[in-house]
């Protein structure tokens, strides 16, 4: 009996401890990222119904009492506490009676000056969201790395795995992974360094490839896969990291020369063009349209760097390809002028249903990550209609999107809130072109974007996993030959 | 022997061997204080920083010690570390940054060994170490050039063991609140707040707690932000240098260090057209003038009041030039009187390639 009530105390004490160590959610001063009364903000937002929990918790810092209640159909759930957190099957309940329609969300809480409370939706949509996401895991940390890892995470859970990481490759630098098409059966991603190259998964068969020849300016950079999978479209890319003095852009990147390139991945060839090969042109961001027949890419005069760089505007183009010969045509068409809207157009993504194409607008150069004001803009292609995405856009550099296989979702990477740490927020496109409110991707802890000290880059869909992980990585890091182009 | 006996014999060995444990962690502890100081601020337990760092040494404590004493600013401990010149990149540097903050950057430059430019900035590439990157952002705090300070900050967390270390966490946020980036310093100062050791500092910062003294200090190091914008490379020191002195002309730490960054990489011409002799005067640029006047022409009374050259430094440099020329350049003869002259250093010192 004594044991027993010692044990007790003991076990409260423990329980007023891990009490006391709630995290501290005040907002830090004036014009922070914690306007909202929930983070990460899901009020009005619309989700897919197969998204994972959406985790948050309450910003108001001396409240207590916290009841909030969802409601949907027949279902209704009542969570008490800052911190609002699924059990994952009731959470399944609730997705599946709102499916197509709305959750309705009742808040409320207690603070100094009376109690709180608000109604909010959550739009539920009934276009499922492909079931995985990869992204690399880099702190922002200017030309250097450490302990870099590419992560797919599973959309419809919290499951995480690594495809790539630092520790099966003794830290070699690694560059994002990108799928063709949201396709995970086909895809790829650079280990840089001794002993890398491209890595190539066609079908789960993965090569290691250098992809460069004698007469290339550099090894490929930018780039993405055909959809017929035979060939891929790269821009090859001299850059120059670079520093601004004042301001927030902290390190911006030009390049001094690029060109664009066609890697044909069943005959080893890399097929360079003379009309991509002049120096008083850069080329760059290349990558396919739904269907293959045209190569889209960016485009500006060449300037003299870094004198002039804030005159560096590219323009959106368009050039036919020919999937028979792996050739590209030799006059494009513009799309969107740089000049004309005194902006620059970066990394273009075409949706795999051929509609859309999605890219993103800085004041100036190829490096938007840095600039605040780049933005998303979305051009429907079948009327050249062109939507700023107001509503999607925020304070903070947008940019680094790719589109579900379906072509109805769309993610991508955004500094909104803190200006450093990129985060990856979806949106649902709708056939009219209406495109959803951002949400952000949900956590098992509602705190974690709070502690996270790395940015999520290049964060790509995918409708199934990819057939590899770290593991095989490291082993065709050490053990297999990287195969030769030219 | 009873089980009572063995008991006992049993309990007392294990209190003397905690006893001996405990007294082992306490002589480290007294001997080496700022090996867990410097663990502390890298968010490391002594344990994982022994395993990470192993035994600390005489001078591997003293460089931890100068690294922890720069971190809060207190610049009396830093000098009082530094003063042992033990020839090390390190000890220069905040040797350097720690008279550099008392206006004594060039008077005391060649009391002490010198690597070159590396001794004033400290390189940050592929070959540095994680502890010097960890540094290296401290001399562009106290030079209020944020942009290089954040970096380093951002370096420093990025190779840093537990790569969330309270001493990149506070800088980063800092540097964010002078550039009134206060949505990226809310970032860094709630997750200070949710530390215990941080809470009261990271409090103290939020904008609306500022005290007066604590706004001064901002606005203060505000006044020396650049105010235009420029694109320069990662490496471009005296450009940055120069670009802090296009925004404010009496920024003299700025100066000095662009004029001492000149001379140690032996670069007369841009010392003679960045030196400004009516915001700062040291023998060592007198020294400095002499040579290239000596060499250029124009040795004359003229160039001697426009450039602040003493008598004295004049007779000591003829005296100089009369031994070297005896000598045929021989040092033998010259090191004693002018060791520590700025003539000694431009004709004798070597570059070490190995550094």
């Amino acid at each position: 009996m004594k044991n027993s009530n010692a044990l007790l105390l003991v076990l409260s004490f423990l329980l007023l401890l891990g009490c006391g160590r709630s995290y501290d959610v005040r907002p830090s001063g004036e014009r922070t990222d914690r306007a909202e009364a929930i983070f990460p903000d899901y009020r009005e937002v619309t989700i897919p119904c197969n998204i994972a929990p959406l985790h948050f918790y309450y910003t108001a810092p001396d409240a207590s009492r916290f009841v909030t209640v969802f409601r949907a159909g027949e279902e209704a759930f009542t969570l008490k506490g800052r911190e609002v957190v699924w059990k994952e099957k009731r959470w399944k309940q609730l997705l599946s009676a709102a499916a197509g329609s709305d959750i309705q969300v009742e808040s409320s809480y207690k603070t100094a000056s009376g109690p709180v409370s608000f109604s909010w939706n959550i739009h539920v949509s009934g276009d499922p969201i492909d079931g995985y996401l990869t992204y690399r895991l880099i702190e922002p940390g200017f030309e250097v790395w450490d302990d870099l890892e590419i992560l797919e995470r599973n959309l419809e859970s919290f499951g995480v795995r690594a495809i790539s990481d630092y520790r099966n490759t003794e830290n070699k630098c690694m560059n994002c992974h990108i799928h063709s098409q949201g396709r995970g059966d086909l895809s790829m991603f650079y280990l840089r360094g001794q002993g890398g190259g491209a890595i190539l998964n066609r079908g789960g068969q993965l090569r290691k490839l250098t992809l460069k020849s004698g007469t290339m300016i550099s090894p490929t950079v930018y780039g993405e896969i055909h959809p017929g999978g035979r060939w891929g479209v790269f821009s090859t890319n001299i850059i120059i990291p670079a520093m601004h003095s004042l301001g927030n852009k902290r390190m911006e990147v030009y390049d001094t020369a690029s060109d664009l390139c066609i890697a044909d991945f069943d005959g080893n060839r890399m097929l360079t063009f003379p009309q991509f090969a002049r120096e008083d042109v850069f080329e760059t961001f290349p990558v396919f349209s739904a269907d293959g027949n045209f190569v889209y890419y960016c485009a500006a005069p060449a300037g003299n760097l870094p004198g002039e760089l804030e005159q560096m505007r590219y323009s959106l183009v368009r050039i036919p390809f020919d999937a028979e010969t792996g050739t590209l045509g030799t006059s494009a068409d513009t799309l969107w002028s740089g000049p004309a809207h005194q902006a620059s157009a970066c990394h273009p993504k075409a949706s795999p249903d051929g509609r859309w194409l999605l890219f993103t607008v800085a004041d100036y150069g190829t490096f938007p990550i840095n600039h605040r004001e780049c933005d998303l803009h979305l051009l429907d292609l079948s009327t050249g209609e062109e939507y700023s995405l107001d509503g999607v856009n925020a304070p903070g550099s947008d940019t680094y999107h790719s589109w579900s296989s379906d072509g109805k979702w769309f993610v991508f990477a955004s500094k909104r809130g803190d200006g450093l740490y990129g985060k990856p927020y979806f949106c649902h496109v709708s056939p009219d072109g209406s495109v959803s409110k951002p949400f952000l991707l949900p956590q098992k802890d509602p705190h974690f974007y709070d502690k996270m000290l790395r940015s999520f880059n290049v964060p790509d869909l995918g409708n199934a996993p990819v057939g590899f992980d770290a593991r095989e990585i490291g082993r065709i890091w050490k053990e297999v030959p990287a195969e030769q182009f030219n | 022997m009873t089980g009572k006996k063995v008991r006992w014999i049993l309990g007392i060995t294990l209190a003397a061997l905690l006893l001996v444990a405990g007294g082992s962690q306490v002589c480290f502890l007294l001997r080496y204080p700022y090996f867990r100081k410097y663990a502390a601020i890298n968010g490391v337990s002594l344990h994982q920083a022994r395993q990470i760092w192993g035994h600390p040494s005489e001078a591997s404590e003293a460089n931890m010690g100068m690294a922890v004493e720069a971190s809060f600013e207190n610049w009396d401990a830093v000098e009082r570390l530094s003063r042992k010149d033990r020839h090390t990149g390190i000890g220069t540097y905040y040797y350097n940054l720690s008279n550099a903050m008392r206006g004594q950057l060039p008077d005391k430059l060649l009391d002490f060994y010198q690597p070159f430019e590396t001794g004033l900035f400290l390189p940050v590439g592929e070959k540095s170490s994680p502890f010097v990157i960890g540094c290296a952002g401290d001399v562009w705090w106290a030079l209020n050039y944020m942009p290089l300070a954040e970096r380093d900050a951002m370096l420093g967390l990025l190779f840093s063991p537990a790569h969330n270390g309270s001493r990149y966490l506070r800088r980063l946020a800092e540097s964010n609140l002078v550039k009134g980036d206060y949505e990226a310093a809310s970032k860094y100062l709630r997750i200070l707040m949710n530390s215990r050791a941080d809470k009261a500092w990271a409090s103290a910062r939020l904008p609306e707690n500022w005290t007066p003294e604590y706004r001064s200090l901002i606005e203060y190091k505000r006044s020396f932000l650049p105010r235009m914008d420029f694109v320069h490379g990662m490496d471009q020191t005296p450009t940055i240098l120069r670009i802090l002195l296009n925004s404010n002309a009496s920024n003299t730490m700025a100066l000095d260090y662009l004029l001492c960054y000149d001379l140690l990489t032996k670069n007369l011409d841009a010392f003679m057209a960045d030196f400004a002799p009516s915001l700062t005067k040291s023998v060592l640029y007198e020294e400095a003038v002499l040579i290239f006047l000596a060499s250029k022409g124009g040795m004359d009374a003229e160039n001697f009041r426009h450039y602040n050259v003493s008598g004295n430094t004049l007779e000591r440099f003829n005296r100089f030039v009369t031994i070297y020329r005896r000598d045929n350049g021989a040092l033998t003869n010259l090191t004693r009187d002018f060791g520590k002259t700025y003539w000694y250093y431009y004709y004798f010192a070597r570059r070490n390639e190995k550094q």
